[in-house]
């Protein structure tokens, strides 16, 4: 696992595009790489139509089929964190403008041409419309910053009023045919529904020679001329034919391209994820902190502004507010889990294929069951 | 219908711990943490830190169930520091490779510029400078200056 500690980790950007960037990420594990990848598909923010009511469909599509597409049409969700809240964080009883954005449907065709139903017929209506959330029921409550936070764009369609950009096709309709619905938009993350991942693919490589022997190559007869080289062999060496295999090299190099779907721009999704994963390391050290005075707490996402007001920063690991990690351990005992058992005996070891890459898991998307490394396991851990 | 909402996925229910911690009492130095509401992301990454951590004798985690939102973390060290104490450092070990990262990051990213379609407004209009500028403040600036984990 040492190896590449000494040496700071570094990227190097390759393109930038508007809707993707490729990078390579050096002198960091193949685990930490592979929390990047999850991290920027799986948890970071976007708004996507999540509910929809249909009062006129007389398509060839049923209603549920029609919905369901809406929820995958990308919406400009720049600055998520800020300009939306969670439904379930929000005071309002079942939406309202600092929580969701309302779009609106209405087609029909009138000539002897079948006409395309697109995401580009899709219209935001603008926050503080009457009764958009219920008859004169007021948004009293603390209706927040969400609306200043917003850009001007947020909440619409990608590429409509964009020149030259397709729309998403929803629906064909022909002449007497009709479509009038509301959407609700709301604010979520890929681990609830992959409606809300900001990225279309994110392709992730390393190893390109397969010198470490992560994957095995089926062949015919010739295994260099049936496994074509990547494009990413070009930045490392080629393996010499007598090289001996170093069973104890590890990867340190990894070729990144996020690819995202308009919602979020991929320095956007990029730097989120990086700011995300941090957020949940940071609320792992305040978990632990806070251990031995369990009775202290209510729910985790109250927690920052109780406790500790040491400055955690400062000490840069060691110093000042950890001494007391040492002197804690006794809050230990106390803390037995009477929820542990039952999980915690299931025979997952044996059979399992989660690799270090965990990327089995039904968020790891894509390919790249192939890609998690063959480390061992032992009695079930992945060690 | 009978399904619990997906975001109980990842989101602390009211008053839930975030972490458990159970100590092993027939290994010395060793201690068995529990983790709700999260999942390889972090467990894989905290394992392979840990390892990297001289201290460390043994660090292995698994998800038990994958319907159950936690995993556990198995960590034994040689004694010089408490298996909770070598998870916190861990944590803060990551957290300041990823504010180098993300400055690293920011600097390329300030070095390219977006290759065709910048103008294009529309959709990404406020996309134009998605992370300087409005509002992004907030998870732009680096770990070391001025933020610290309270602000999470
Ligand atoms: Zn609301």
């Amino acid at each position: 696992m040492q190896g590449h500690d000494d040496l700071e980790p570094t990227v190097h950007i390759r393109e930038l595009k508007k809707d993707k960037v490729n990078f390579v990420l050096k002198n960091v594990d193949l685990a930490f790489a592979n929390s990047l990848r999850r991290v920027m598909m799986a948890d970071i923010p976007t708004v996507a139509i999540d509910m929809v009511e249909i009062e006129i469909n007389t398509t060839v599509l049923p209603d549920e089929f029609i919905a369901h597409r809406l929820g995958m049409v990308p919406l400009a969700s720049s600055n998520c964190d800020e300009a939306i809240r969670n439904t379930r964080d929000c005071t309002c009883l079942a939406g309202c403008d600092s929580c969701s954005i309302m779009l609106v449907l209405n087609v029909a065709c009138h000539d002897h041409h079948t006409m395309d139903v697109t995401s580009h017929h899709l219209d935001v209506v603008p926050p503080g419309t009457p009764g958009t959330w219920g008859d004169g029921e007021e948004q009293e409550h603390d209706a927040g910053e969400e609306l200043s936070k917003r850009g001007e764009r947020f909440g619409h369609p990608v590429g409509k009023d964009e020149p030259g950009t397709p729309p998403v096709l929803l629906c064909k309709i022909r002449k007497g045919q009709e479509l009038k619905l509301r959407c609700v938009a709301k604010k979520g993350i890929a681990k609830e529904h992959a409606k809300w991942s900001p990225c279309s693919a994110v392709s992730f490589e390393y190893d390109p020679y397969n010198k470490l022997r992560h994957t095995t190559h089926w062949f015919e007869s010739d295994e260099r001329g049936e496994w074509p080289l990547s494009e990413n062999a070009k930045e490392e060496e080629p393996p010499r034919d007598d090289e001996p295999f170093d069973f104890n090299a590890q990867p340190s190099q990894f070729y990144f391209e996020v690819e995202t779907d308009g919602s979020l721009g991929p320095q956007e999704v990029v730097m989120k994820g990086l700011a995300e994963l941090q957020t949940k390391l940071a609320n792992l050290i305040l978990g632990l902190k806070t251990q031995p005075e369990l009775d202290i707490l209510t729910g985790g996402e109250q927690q920052p502004n109780g406790n500790n007001a040491d400055g955690w920063g400062a000490g840069g690991g060691g110093g000042g507010g950890w001494g007391a990690a040492s002197g804690n351990g006794g809050g230990w005992g106390g803390s037995a889990s009477p929820t542990r058992g039952g999980a915690a005996t299931s025979a997952w070891g044996a059979t399992s294929p989660h690799s270090s890459g965990g990327a089995t898991s039904t968020w790891g998307g894509g390919a790249n069951a192939g890609w998690g490394s063959p480390e061992q396991q032992s009695n079930g851990w992945n060690v | 219908m009978n399904a619990p909402n997906r975001y109980e996925l990842y989101v602390l229910d009211d008053g839930e711990k975030p972490v458990e911690i159970i100590e092993d009492t027939k290994i010395p130095n060793a201690a068995t943490i529990k983790i709700v509401k999260q999942d390889h992301t972090l467990g894989n990454m905290l394992r392979a830190q840990l390892l990297s951590m001289p201290q460390i004798l043994f660090a292995g985690y698994k998800v038990p169930h994958p319907l159950h939102p936690h995993f556990i973390i198995k960590i034994q060290t040689d004694g010089t520091m408490t298996p909770q104490a070598v998870l916190e450092q861990a944590c803060t070990k990551l957290i300041g490779t990823m504010s180098s990262l993300e400055n690293k990051f920011k600097r390329e990213f300030s070095f390219k510029d977006v290759e065709g379609t910048v103008g294009a407004g529309g959709a990404t209009a406020a996309t134009d400078d998605p992370y300087g500028g409005s509002g992004m403040g907030g998870t732009g600036g680096a770990w070391p200056g001025g933020r610290d984990y309270l602000d999470f």
